[in-house]
């Protein structure tokens, strides 16, 4: 199964949860019962955009081999902190991503981290396991 | 919040969570088929600015928490006994039930002795000493605002005082709130849930869902703005506030919904990005709070 199925499979089932959830909305008059069906619908439109945002990158366009032509140094990627015009870079992993409009980077910062350094080793701690990486755009690379 | 927010169901439905719960437990008590609770709020290292924000609730207000649900046994800002008399009813819940909410960090460099919260049998009584034994002994413990969640402001760089959250020093968990401050529903409504149902669904932080499920992000009135990339470039526009460094896309609270001060307005509302309060990590790991040039 390549990564495409992979997210259609991943959005159809969060559809899938959602019809179920609807369908329990119907039925219950609790209103906190009711929020937290709310809730799961929420989580299932976040997953979806998550997934469509993967698929509208392209299937495999973050792997490392596409789009990382170009290396990085350190130095270099230092200068794309995503200010006065340079867009937001970070590495991990020896790749480099773009972070530019990501949501979670407002001020080209993110939990203390600046863009245009190297954040494996925090990304490491919080994210390992989590579909992050593939809302990315990947343009470059950089030797660990 | 616009008109398309206001036939949102998600947002008339999370508006009314708090003044439910409080509701449906008050009319409980009512009809004696629950008791009113004990409940305990002690002040630690922060700045009192819960316990102001808790007198600031609205439907479901101060007087309905302090008079319907619960007996409001210790609180050193709003009671009126003082000195020895104050210590005593604080004491007096030894062995008891009772909830215990907790406002501010705790100070634990050397045993805790840069706050004091008063005198026992003559002994001075430290923040630290005062969470490790009425902590322990509650039913539940609820660390209201960010401080008491997960160190806060009280904890910034460079902590002088060693502050920390209450967790790290209890071997019960914690229901946290955070917040800077708590909001008064969140609070009231945790509340009433514990005395009706018992501990609400929490996530992995130990944050009640039921308040904090939902990314700011996500419920923001100006998400179109940045669904279609139109971006303040300064303070006082109307638009996302994103290239600004608004921290609402990693704060999950639902401060959009329910609004501050009676639900008059919130940061967003008057033109100024989310600092990311509500968050663990805060204030560090939120600055900057404001940026400008970026790309």
């Amino acid at each position: 199964m390549n990564d495409h199925e992979i997210f259609i499979n991943m959005i159809n089932d969060n559809l899938n949860e959602m019809g179920d959830t609807i369908d329990c909305l119907y039925t219950t008059s609790n209103s906190c019962v009711k929020n937290k069906l709310l809730n799961r619908l929420r989580k299932n439109m976040s997953n979806i955009a998550a997934l469509a945002q993967g698929l509208q990158n392209g299937a495999g366009a973050n792997s490392p081999q596409a789009g990382a032509g170009r290396m990085f140094t350190p130095e270099e990627l230092s200068r794309y902190n995503g200010r006065n015009g340079n867009p937001a870079y970070v590495a991990v992993n020896g790749i480099i991503y773009d972070v530019t409009n990501n949501a979670a980077w407002g001020g080209a910062t993110h939990f203390g981290l600046t863009a245009g350094t190297d954040v494996t080793n925090q990304f490491a701690s919080c994210h390992a396991g989590q579909p992050v990486l593939s809302k990315l755009k990947v343009v470059g690379k950089m030797p660990r | 919040m616009n008109n398309a927010n206001n036939c949102c169901p998600i947002f008339s439905a999370r508006l009314e969570t708090a003044s439910v719960l409080v509701q449906k437990a008050a009319d409980a008590v009512r009809q004696k088929r629950i008791r009113k609770r004990n409940l305990i709020w002690l002040e630690l290292t922060g700045c009192s600015g819960n316990i102001i924000s808790l007198l600031d609730g609205a439907n479901p207000d101060f007087k309905c928490l302090a008079t319907q649900l619960v007996n409001f046994i210790y609180d050193n800002s709003l009671m009126a006994a003082e000195g020895d008399s104050a210590m005593e009813k604080l004491f007096g819940v030894t062995g008891s039930d009772y909830i215990l909410a907790v406002e501010g960090a705790v100070s634990i460099k050397d045993k805790g002795l840069y706050n004091i919260i008063g005198r026992w049998n003559g002994q001075p009584i430290t923040a630290y000493e005062a969470i490790k034994r009425f902590g322990e002994q509650a039913s539940y413990v609820i660390a209201v605002g960010t401080c008491a969640s997960d160190g806060g402001i009280s904890a910034a760089r460079p902590n002088p005082a060693e502050c920390v959250g209450i967790q790290g020093l209890l071997g019960k968990k914690v229901i946290k709130l955070p917040g800077c401050p708590c909001h008064p529903d969140w609070f009231m409504g945790v509340l009433a849930y514990l005395m009706l149902f018992g501990e609400p669904e929490l996530d992995s932080r130990q944050r009640p869902l039921m308040f904090y499920g939902t990314l700011i992000h996500d419920i923001c009135p100006r998400r179109p703005c940045f669904d279609q990339g139109i971006f303040a470039s300064k303070l006082g526009e109307k638009t996302c506030m994103f290239k600004l460094g608004c921290r609402g896309p990693v704060t999950r609270v639902d401060c959009p919904i329910r609004k501050w001060n009676d639900r008059v307005n919130w940061p967003i509302g008057d033109d100024g990005p989310c600092i990311g309060c509500a968050m663990f990590g805060f204030p560090d790991k939120m600055e900057p709070f404001i940026s400008y040039n970026l790309t």
